[in-house]
């Protein structure tokens, strides 16, 4: 008995200096990033999840990518032409560009992938929805044809979130709707996909046969150059846990920190502060098809004349620096930004809200406003909205649910009168939910659709802006959904990574040295 | 004995089999659906349609039932509609963190439990005893997550000693990475050390008025002697049940604390599964637990029977 | 109830000073929420973002939360929500329990039935079960009461099952049945009158839980609405301002430990004045 002890704690102390050892001879260079959670599957194209995308992006590429300044330039594409005022669009590819399979992309990739994005893509009606044809005319040429020009066209191809990602032909015509399998991961990426342990990690490691782009990198866009061997994508739940990962050193960068930490952190030396440069905005959708909101443009004008946003964002967002509280849909600086309607953006007029709702025939009837807890901005705004509506004698209850009830709740117009989202950065109006009819909320009348059709079918700028300021005007005046306000997300990092993406988590051209 | 334990397994395997009905009847009345999640918000009718179909929750509930119980039997416990893998390796990722939380957690139970129950058997009714018994009931009326919270406040954030939460496997780190499961591991004590404080006592007491001890005791052997070799001894039987419980609800009952320090264990899987309405691994984590459950009940049940011959069948 | 539950009632807390605290505790508890409104400095919804987070002082004692509402306030408030989930934990394992045991007790057959359903109850783990609850049921009030109401109807029908086994081979029992009495008639008359007081007892233990398993399931965001208060939503909702405002999350959670610890302190004192053949189906201390 004795004896077998001894040799049982000799065998435990040899275990556990082996697993030391192993800690030692680990010298792989590896980046640690702390997620916001698990991700759904990687299959870029089909969903809008930012953590698939944050992800997705390393392994995965797209025709075009987007610069600081959000302009779509070349990424996978060479050149390319238009013709027949719009009608066809055919881009030449980058000869020589690898597959982590080993193939050469080619035309016809492209287009299996275009055909798929079209169909069960995220994102892929709003192009592909007047295509005609889409072939491949060489080796390394595409020519869409369109019913109608698409005056955004470049920009809806130059990102993967729910966007044009490139797959192998052979992988994107199998999948069809359903999601692409673990094993099917391939891209043309800098990184590739090495393995995903659920509640633990997704790992990519450094793709050596990339061809990168001659030009600079500059945001998404231009050369990509993969200094880690390998990227560890960590879920980390909670923003505490995140934050004290990186101070200890657990982990190289994380996502989506809270505002309330931001003038702490940005204080600390042992911690890199990232603001991103482009703005999410909250919404407040309201329901278009049916319910006490429908067509009752005074009233839904009495909710928003009753709320001050600048004090819902400073509980959601904490200090001054992360928020602004401006009505246009577009932020100052922008091409597209505009002053149309912004006036009846945020009044906090309880007396007046109180009048416009009288005379809109409102006579205290609960609205019901749904929200989830899983982004506490949602819920803080939606707490913060519902006491001042309160004091403007407008009824609203909560219905608080978490996200993937939400989800469901929010495709059935008879289960809600406002429901709570927000809306990431675009750098082009085509692409904002609220214009979508068919998105929940359902803003469908006459006077938007034309609108957004001259916005949609013209390819001249300044008459899209005219078209785009009319559509602001409108969006303040029917009030399909209000904009909270701009908020400005931030990620901390470990002080020794140099040459961070200002658009945001991309870790090619970083390095830690 | 062996017509007992043939009549104790029987019973068994019936519990299971209802069990294994409520669980799989009941995930399916959940509302919501794992197809939104995992298609996104902007998918097509079509595109849902086609999913659904292809992973069979188009079929009638019986059907799918008995497709899963089959699988079951055989170690399928289906897909993650989630992760794409085996439900059996995503619950097999998770066992690592779970079982080496609850046996640090048992490592504190069985050192502050067990002796501070014996001192206040001992010491039965004195002021110690009193205030013993006394600190044990405030340890079991506190939230255990309320303590996990300021443990990472003080030995975390303020003084920096322990890492705040996560736990990268110790097969990847070396053993140092159990250093991750000190606080947790604490944090789960309290409330299961009461527990076992609270039960060693009793039991004590209980033997201690048993006619051997009373003997023993007559023929003048010392106290301490009659403590070790005849109390102790018999009332471990009581104590080491109660742990094999303990520590199969550790497996389970550490939801809230996993989450408090995000360790990948799983409680946090299920948690995790139910906000994803990923059906296949809630009622792969449930049939498991459940499984182990009644499989350590079933010991017990067995060698209570075995080692105690005062224990009457029924 | 006859003069015996009476003195039964509060002989207990004479003789232990310490129980007698746990009572005016609670008393305390029931106080608060039923005067909430005329308690509470301010209202518990008020919002002022301007004094956001700050520590306690003068105006606001427990200081203030994310939104700037008082968190004295919040804490009175939730005294209701703490009573309503004790309460309706009880009645609910009560409820069901009871009928549980003493039919299953009286009437072999049936008994066997039901007995068998409680064990497949039991094979869970009353947390899973209780979080298993929820998801079907979604996130709300009342349905955190039944959740963790099913996971006591288990404990509570086993208890009683055992307590009106040993009640009908009492020989008064006995006796009546062999004069021909009625079930009805023997249930009103002999068992439940003598199932009150070990049910004082378990009722103590279980709403002490109760507290405990509605902050876990607040916690969680499985209980009750977020935007209703109560001590595990104060917890919640406090979390991530851990580093930045402690003392919020201090007040909430001792509340929490008040009640329970002053709840089992009442069940303690309560079962060691039991009848000792009744005590040993409470895990009996000496």
């Amino acid at each position: 008995m004795r004896s077998g002890m001894g040799a049982l704690m000799r065998g435990v102390v040899t275990m556990a200096v082996a697993l030391f050892l192993n800690v030692q001879a680990n010298a792989a260079e590896v980046l640690r990033e702390a997620t916001i959670g698990e991700p759904p599957p990687l299959d870029v194209m089909v969903t809008t999840a930012d953590v698939a995308a944050v992800i997705g992006r390393h392994i995965f590429e797209t025709l075009y990518a987007l610069d600081s300044t959000y302009s779509p330039r070349p990424l996978l594409a060479e050149s390319d032409r238009v013709d027949e005022g719009g009608k066809t669009i055919v881009i030449k590819l980058r000869q020589g560009v690898l597959f982590h399979n080993g193939k050469e992309l080619t035309a016809a990739d492209v287009v299996a992938s275009m055909k798929r994005w079209g169909q069960f893509g995220a994102r892929g009606k709003l192009l592909m929805g007047n295509a005609v044809s889409v072939e491949a005319t060489d080796r390394y040429e595409v020519t869409l044809k369109l019913s109608a020009p698409n005056g955004a066209w470049k920009t809806l191809i130059a990102d993967v979130n729910g966007g044009l990602a490139i797959y192998p032909e052979e992988i994107v015509s199998k999948a069809g709707a359903q999601p692409i399998e673990q094993k099917d991961y391939i891209g043309t990426g800098p990184y590739k996909f090495k393995e995903w342990r659920p509640n633990r990690y997704v790992e990519l490691e450094k793709f050596d046969r990339y061809s990168s782009c001659k030009e600079a990198g500059d945001g998404f866009a231009g050369a990509r150059v993969a200094n880690f061997d390998a990227i560890r994508f960590v879920p980390v739940p909670d923003v505490g846990t995140r934050v004290s990962g990186v101070q200890a050193g657990d982990y190289d960068y994380a996502e989506m920190i809270s505002g309330d930490l931001f003038d702490q952190l940005s204080a600390d030396k042992s911690i890199h502060v990232v603001r991103s440069n482009a703005p999410i905005f909250g919404l407040f959708f309201m329901n278009s098809k049916e319910g006490i909101l429908k067509d009752n443009y005074k009233l839904r004008r009495a909710i928003q004349m009753a709320l001050d946003k600048s004090q819902a964002q400073r509980v959601a967002f904490g200090p001054k620096g992360l928020w602004d509280a401006q009505g246009s849909i577009f932020p100052q600086g922008s091409f597209w930004y505009s002053t149309a309607g912004t006036e009846a953006y945020s009044q906090h007029d309880a007396k007046k809200a109180k009048e416009l709702a009288k005379e809109a025939g409102y006579t205290g009837t609960p609205i019901r406003l749904l929200v989830s807890t899983n982004y506490q901005a949602h819920f803080d705004e939606a707490t913060v909205f519902t006491r001042q509506l309160a004091e403007a004698g407008i009824n609203v209850q909560m219905m608080v649910v978490d996200w993937a009830t939400l989800l469901k709740m929010r495709a059935q117009s008879e289960q809600w009168d406002i429901y709570v989202t927000h809306h990431g950065f675009q750098p082009d109006p085509i692409l904002l939910t609220f214009l979508n009819p068919t998105y929940p909320g359902w803003w469908d009348n006459p006077e938007i659709n034309a609108l957004r059709t001259e916005l949609t079918n013209s390819s001249d700028q300044t008459a899209r802006k005219a078209a785009w300021e009319k559509i602001q005007a409108l969006f303040y005046e029917q009030v399909p959904a209000m904009k909270v306000g701009d908020a400005y997300t931030y990620d901390i990092a470990s002080p020794k990574l140099k040459g961070l993406n200002p658009n945001g988590p991309a870790f090619w051209n970083v390095s830690a040295k | 004995m062996w017509s007992y334990a043939l009549k104790r397994g029987g019973a068994t395997a019936v519990t299971l089999v209802a069990a294994s009905v409520v669980i799989f009847a009941f995930i399916h009345l959940v509302p919501g659906d794992p197809i939104y999640i995992l298609l996104g918000d902007t998918a097509t009718p079509d595109q849902i349609d086609a999913l659904r179909r292809q992973l069979g929750l188009d079929q009638p509930i019986i059907v799918q039932y008995l497709r899963w119980a089959g699988h079951a039997l055989s170690g399928d416990l289906g897909r993650s509609i989630f992760f794409q893998a085996p439900v059996l390796s995503v619950i097999a990722d998770g066992v690592e963190t779970s079982t080496l939380l609850a046996s640090m957690t048992m490592i504190w139970v069985l050192l502050i439990g067990v002796p501070i129950g014996t001192i206040a058997a001992m010491r039965h009714g004195s002021w110690l005893d009193q205030c013993l018994s006394g600190a044990a009931m405030l340890m079991a009326s506190v939230p255990t997550f309320w303590v996990g919270l300021y443990l990472i406040l003080v030995f975390a954030a303020w003084l920096g000693w322990l890492p705040s939460s996560g736990y990268p496997s110790i097969f990847e780190g070396g053993i140092a990475n159990l250093r991750y499961l000190i606080l947790p591991s604490l944090t789960l004590a309290a409330p299961n050390a009461a527990l076992i404080l609270r039960l060693t006592r009793a039991s004590m007491l209980d033997v201690s008025r048993e006619d051997y001890v009373r003997t023993a005791r007559a023929k003048g052997i010392r106290p301490w002697q009659v403590v070790r070799r005849h109390i102790l001894r018999n009332a471990l039987l009581t104590i080491v049940s109660a742990f094999g419980f303990t520590f199969a609800a550790l497996l389970s009952e550490a939801v809230v604390t996993e989450t408090v320090f995000a360790l990948p264990g799983i409680g946090r899987l299920v948690v995790q599964s139910i906000l994803r309405r990923d059906y296949p691994v809630i009622q792969g984590v449930i049939l498991v637990v459940v499984v182990l459950y009644l499989a350590i009940n079933l010991v017990v049940d067995l060698s209570y029977r075995l080692l105690d011959p005062r224990v009457e069948l029924q | 109830m006859n003069g015996r539950g009476t003195a039964l009632l509060l002989a207990p807390f004479t003789a232990r000073p310490i129980a007698m605290i746990g009572l005016s505790v609670l008393l305390a508890m029931v106080v608060a929420a039923l005067f909430a409104p005329l308690l509470a400095p301010y209202d518990p919804y008020a919002l002022d973002p301007a004094i956001r987070l700050t520590p306690p002082n003068a105006l606001h004692w427990f200081g203030t939360d994310q939104y700037g509402r008082d968190t004295l306030s919040r804490a009175i408030y939730s005294a209701r929500m703490a009573l309503l989930i004790g309460a309706g934990v009880v009645s609910f394992a009560m409820a069901t329990g009871v009928p549980i045991g003493v039919l299953s007790a009286l009437f072999p057959r049936l008994g066997h039935v039901l007995m068998r359903a409680v064990d497949v109850l039991m094979a869970f783990p009353s947390l899973l079960l209780a979080l298993g609850l929820i998801v079907i049921l979604g996130p709300s009030v009342a349905n955190s009461i039944i959740a963790i109401g099913a996971a006591y109807l288990t404990t509570t029908s086993r208890i009683i099952y055992g307590l009106t086994l040993r009640l009908r081979a009492e020989t008064y029992v006995e006796a009546a049945r062999s004069m021909g009495a009625r079930t009805p008639w023997l249930i009103t008359r002999h068992i439940l009158p003598n199932l009150v007081s070990p049910l004082l007892v378990q009722a103590s233990f279980v709403f002490a839980f109760a507290q405990l398993g509605a902050a876990s399931l607040d916690f969680l965001g499985l209980g009750a609405s977020p935007d209703i208060p109560s001590w595990g939503n104060m917890l919640a909702e406090s979390r991530t301002f851990i580093t930045r405002a402690p003392w919020l999350l201090f007040f909430p959670g001792m509340m929490i430990v008040l009640t329970a610890f002053s709840l089992n302190l009442v069940g303690d004192a309560l079962r060691d004045r039991l009848d000792p053949r009744f005590r040993e189906m409470f895990g009996g201390e000496g």
